[in-house]
């Protein structure tokens, strides 16, 4: 068997091939049923280690953000964006992600509701406005 | 029995854009904090250095590099790193050795030098210190982070931008009055709001800037202070706390669960309330972190802190003076040594050495520093001792 045909996908690794088709993948501990974002070790309720994976819609509503005009590295070929924390439907987590072609507060009302459309190499999870 | 943990002398470098290395600024400082207590190096059993981005100065593990040029290469040391929290966390770890009784006197001792980076690879190191998968990968710098929680802030309480400006001005009132402050500039309300902005509704002035500087304390037991016949203080309260490591994960973005944590834990050690504290020396990075951590720290309920900025009761003649030093607003902020640096203030305070910013009839005073945005923090409480 090959090496790459060995390579087991890391949590990381599936929770990005899940963005990329617009969902989000969370764990669900199977002792009891809390829900974490995929990247927890342990339950943070029960501290069991064993979780199943499910798949949301990558949707949400916005509970805060902020519009970035000094960016980090990697980030000046976008020309405004903002970083968004929005609580994922049906799910009660809340994940952040980047959103562009935000560049003031009246583009981006506190509920507005958004979903997730990729994961860029550089961007992270990419995210846009649901035209409702 | 715990013994009882003394602050024997404290130094500390200018705060800004410094041309010495991590090592020569770690150096000066510590010189500056072992003359101040009337010791020599000989009297240091182990050394506690907070730093974070030795490697921007291609200088890690840096305790012992410290130790060999204090000329007591043989007394251990350790750096501990807990983002702009740095400093208080190894300062609780300093203080909780001297209190079990494993060391009579060690130094404890603050250093970043990060400006030669320039801004776009400070802020970019910066974003390293959040939780990055979740943060700094989705384009999140610390003024962001700290954004969103203002935005939050203002969409939940009763507040609004022209009251963060106001914090930002107070400090820079105060940071006016202490030469070693990196910006040494009084501002206005409207300066602050007109001022660019980073990460709305973050405004440059809302910002503490990139520092470099470093900052020690000499700590030791009652009886060595005492036979030292040096003036002191003493070390009555102590807490540590942790929050959810990113925004995202918090109940309440309004918040720093850490701070909480950490103060009551604080009080409930020196036996005393908010009430009793005379000042105190806050994480500010930015300017709504002073507007929670007020409220964090149980000066004023939840959501009241806007009003209490608007009343003037937390500048220098307030009822209780908020960053006498400038806090990181003014005097700067070398993420490594801030925590220290909020020491040594209230040693100068406690030793009449804070001039034209001495809060008058002060006796017992607070220190709180946390890193990122509050995934750790620690607080400490001070006695002025007669």
């Amino acid at each position: 068997m090959s090496k790459s045909q060995s390579h087991k996908q890391s949590s990381r690794e599936q929770f990005i091939d899940f963005a990329k088709k617009g969902k989000i993948l969370v764990n669900q501990c199977l002792n009891c049923k809390n829900l974490s974002l995929e990247t927890a070790y342990y339950c943070d309720k029960c501290f069991s280690k064993s979780f199943k994976h499910v798949s949301y819609n990558g949707k949400g509503k916005v509970v805060t953000y902020t519009i970035q005009s000094v960016a980090p590295k990697g980030f000046e070929d976008v020309n405004s964006y903002a970083w968004v924390v929005f609580r994922i439907d049906d799910c009660g987590l809340n994940i952040s992600g980047f959103l562009p072609g935000v560049s003031s507060p009246t583009d981006l009302p506190l509920g507005t509701p958004v979903k997730v459309v990729d994961y860029h190499d550089k961007h992270g999870l990419v995210l846009e406005k649901l035209e409702v | 029995m715990r013994e009882k943990v003394c602050v024997l002398g404290a130094g500390s470098t200018k705060y800004g854009k410094l041309n010495e290395s991590v090592i020569e600024l770690a150096l000066n400082a510590s010189k500056d904090a072992i003359e101040s207590a009337g010791i020599t190096p000989r009297d240091i059993k182990a050394g506690y250095i907070s730093n974070v981005f030795g490697v921007a100065d291609k200088q890690v593990h840096m305790a012992p590099v410290i130790m060999s040029n204090l000329g007591i290469p043989n007394v251990p040391g350790l750096t501990i790193e807990s983002a702009c929290g740095s400093g208080s966390v190894m300062f609780r770890e300093a203080f909780a050795n001297i209190a079990a009784g494993f060391y009579d006197c060690v130094i404890a001792l603050g250093v970043e030098k990060i400006t030669h980076t320039g801004t776009t690879e400070s802020t970019t190191l910066f974003s390293y210190c959040s939780d990055y998968f979740y943060e700094g990968g989705n384009g999140a710098s610390f003024a962001g982070l700290f954004g969103s929680m203002a935005r939050a802030y203002l969409a939940t309480h009763k507040a609004s931008e022209e009251d963060l400006a106001r914090i930002a001005v107070k400090n820079h009132e105060n940071g006016f009055f202490n030469p070693k402050a990196h910006i040494r500039k009084k501002i206005t309300v409207d300066e602050v709001l007109n001022s660019p902005v980073v990460a709305s509704p973050l405004k440059l002035y809302d910002c503490c800037p990139f520092s470099d500087g470093a900052s020690a304390v000499i700590l030791c037991n009652e009886e060595f202070a005492k036979k030292s016949g040096r003036p002191y203080i003493e070390i009555i309260g102590s807490g540590r706390g942790a929050s959810p490591a990113s925004v995202q994960s918090r109940k309440d973005i309004t918040t720093i669960p850490s701070t909480i944590d950490a103060v009551q834990q604080a009080y409930k050690m020196a036996n005393i309330s908010p009430k009793d504290v005379d000042f105190a020396e806050v994480h500010d990075c930015f300017s709504i972190a002073e507007l929670i951590d007020i409220e964090d720290l149980g000066f004023f309920p939840k959501g009241e802190g806007a009003k209490a900025v608007r009343e003037s009761r937390t500048t220098l003649k307030g009822d209780i003076p908020i960053n006498p030093s400038g806090g990181l607003k003014s005097k700067g902020h070398p993420i490594g040594a801030t925590g220290i640096g909020q020491v040594v203030e209230v040693f100068e305070q406690f030793t009449n050495k804070a001039g034209e910013r001495t809060v008058k009839d002060a006796n017992i005073a607070l220190t709180h520093n946390f890193g990122a945005t509050g995934a750790s923090a620690a607080v400490h409480i001070f006695k002025k001792v007669k």
